[in-house]
């Protein structure tokens, strides 16, 4: 969903900066928070973030002056809250325009509103609702990150019909990019879900100490923590 | 006998270093390379900064393809001639957003637009319009992108992110977010180069000699990716704590000071530069 850059009107790319920048001010705030109560916590919020670079780097063309590919912020999003999630995906973001011309300076506003801001924001939710429901862990986690990854193509797709309304109206010209954006990011959306699940349960297994430390899994899966170090 | 046919050309062509998985991301780390040895590199990293970024920035609120054009021819004589980065290199990392960025542009030119029809094409009895405003859209969209993307890679190719980083900090950005960078940075190498090896090893286990094969390497790459580079990490970091890391990464900062008509004289050009987008703003393009 990286819009490219040059491609979005300077008017755009400074309002979508100034509506991103207070929530990334505030992930900063929350990561200098997490990083000081668990700073063992750093390698993997490092590996995330690489995670992020990596799955977003496989792209397909799709829409016009964008691309159609996994974004990897929702796992982000359910382990360190959706803050920390939109800090990463800036640092990310900045990478991709830098190292692979993916994405822009000047569009980061736009892309880090809809890969760091609404589809950790949806994740999260998700998540919050999941548990409080008591669905099962996988479940949830599936749920989440195929919707959050859905959510940053809507809202790309919603700044696309702002900038440049290909088909008339606003409107119109939304629904057109979401079509179009539907048939490579619903099928690419599930597979994303699954490697999440996959990675999730991998996490719990291998970091169950500090996931229930941190406060994102609780005492269902304590003992899957128990197993792995019986003391 | 096909199979071992099959194993000499594969490792003959991991010799040569040609047909590795994500070539695109691969290429991140011959920038890296090229970041430490162009002929720029000895240059104060804070000029190449401000070099960049008003270029970029010009190039991007033009509204007419004159500047961007300029930006584009000097930037990419900077990263051939004063960097001296090989042109192959340099077109191997522009074909591809260039060319999906002509292909969007040749959509919106035809697609785009409702002012002053230019022509009319008689599509077997479905009228085709194609209109001014959208050509010109197309046409200033895909040198902005152009402008953009040749700075990007000056920027890129001359100065090592490290020192990119380091620049950023003394601007006073909080240190978690320089410091998260940096992890984030070293991981995405870690990452590939595990990924590297795992695909060198599997191939030269005939792991992708057919079509069902190489699904099976495929996802067990996959699986097993995540987990070794999380333990690959977890080594840095403890190896970094046995020597005393304390949330601080450490290094020595002797950058090159920039020299003062260096600024001057961007300051010079990006403003004659912004004259020229001011001056040639009403210049109709079709």
């Amino acid at each position: 969903m990286h819009i490219m850059e040059g491609y979005l009107p300077i008017e755009w790319a400074i309002v979508w900066t100034i509506i991103a920048l207070p929530i990334v001010a505030y992930g900063v705030y929350r990561l200098s928070k997490i990083t000081k109560e668990h700073p063992e916590a750093k390698p993997l919020i490092a590996l995330m973030g690489a995670f992020i670079f990596i799955l977003s780097a496989l792209k397909l063309p799709s829409v016009t002056g964008s691309s159609s590919h996994p974004t990897g912020a929702g796992l982000a999003a359910v382990i360190f809250g959706p803050a920390v999630a939109s800090v990463l995906s800036v640092i990310v973001l900045v990478f991709q325009a830098l190292l692979l011309a993916h994405g822009g300076l000047t569009t980061l506003g736009a892309n880090t509103l809809s890969m760091g801001i609404v589809g950790p924001a949806i994740a999260f939710g998700v998540w919050v609702i999941g548990k409080k429901v008591r669905l099962s862990t996988s479940v949830v986690v599936f749920t989440a990150v195929a919707l959050s990854d859905l959510g940053t193509y809507v809202v790309t797709a919603a700044q696309l019909a702002l900038a440049q309304p290909i088909a008339g109206t606003f409107f119109e010209s939304f629904t057109y990019f979401g079509a179009i954006y539907a048939v490579t990011q619903i099928p690419l959306a599930i597979g994303e879900a699954i490697l999440a699940v996959l990675l999730f349960d991998f996490l719990v297994k291998y970091k169950g100490k500090l996931l229930s430390s941190m406060k994102v899994i609780k005492l269902p899966n304590l003992r899957t923590e128990k197993e792995v170090n019986p003391q | 006998m096909r199979e071992e046919k099959y194993l000499l050309v594969k490792t003959k062509q991991l010799f040569r270093g040609r047909r590795r998985p994500l070539s695109h991301v691969n290429l991140s780390s011959e920038i890296d390379r090229y970041a430490y040895t162009n002929a720029l590199s000895k240059s104060s990293p804070a000029t190449k900064l401000f070099l960049a970024i008003s270029l970029l920035l010009i190039s991007v609120t033009s509204p007419t393809p004159v500047v961007p054009i300029i930006v584009f021819l000097t930037s990419s004589t900077l990263i051939l001639y004063s960097a001296k980065i090989p042109y192959r290199f340099y077109l191997k990392l522009l074909w591809y957003p260039i060319i999906i960025i002509a292909i969007t542009c040749v959509i919106i030119a035809l697609f785009f637009g409702y002012q002053e029809p230019l022509t009319e094409i008689n599509l077997l009895g479905l009228r085709w319009a194609v209109f001014k405003d959208g050509i010109t859209l197309g046409i200033n969209i895909f040198f902005r992108v152009a402008g953009g993307l040749s700075t990007q890679f000056f920027l890129v190719l001359t100065t090592p992110m490290t020192s990119i980083l380091l620049i950023i900090r003394k601007a006073r950005v909080p240190t978690v977010l320089i410091e998260t960078s940096l992890l984030v940075y070293r991981y995405i190498f870690v990452f590939i180069e595990v990924m590297e090896t795992m695909h060198t090893a599997q191939e030269l286990r005939l792991g992708y000699s057919g079509w069902l094969k190489k699904i099976r390497s495929t996802s067990l790459l996959l699986g097993n990716l995540f987990i070794r580079t999380l333990e690959q990490g977890e080594r840095t970091f403890t190896a970094m704590n046995a020597r005393g890391y304390d949330g601080n990464i450490r290094v020595l900062e002797d950058l090159p000071k920039p020299s003062k008509t260096a600024l001057a004289g961007i300051t010079l050009f990006a403003v004659t530069l912004a004259v020229t987008a001011y001056l040639t703003m009403n210049m109709g393009v079709v």
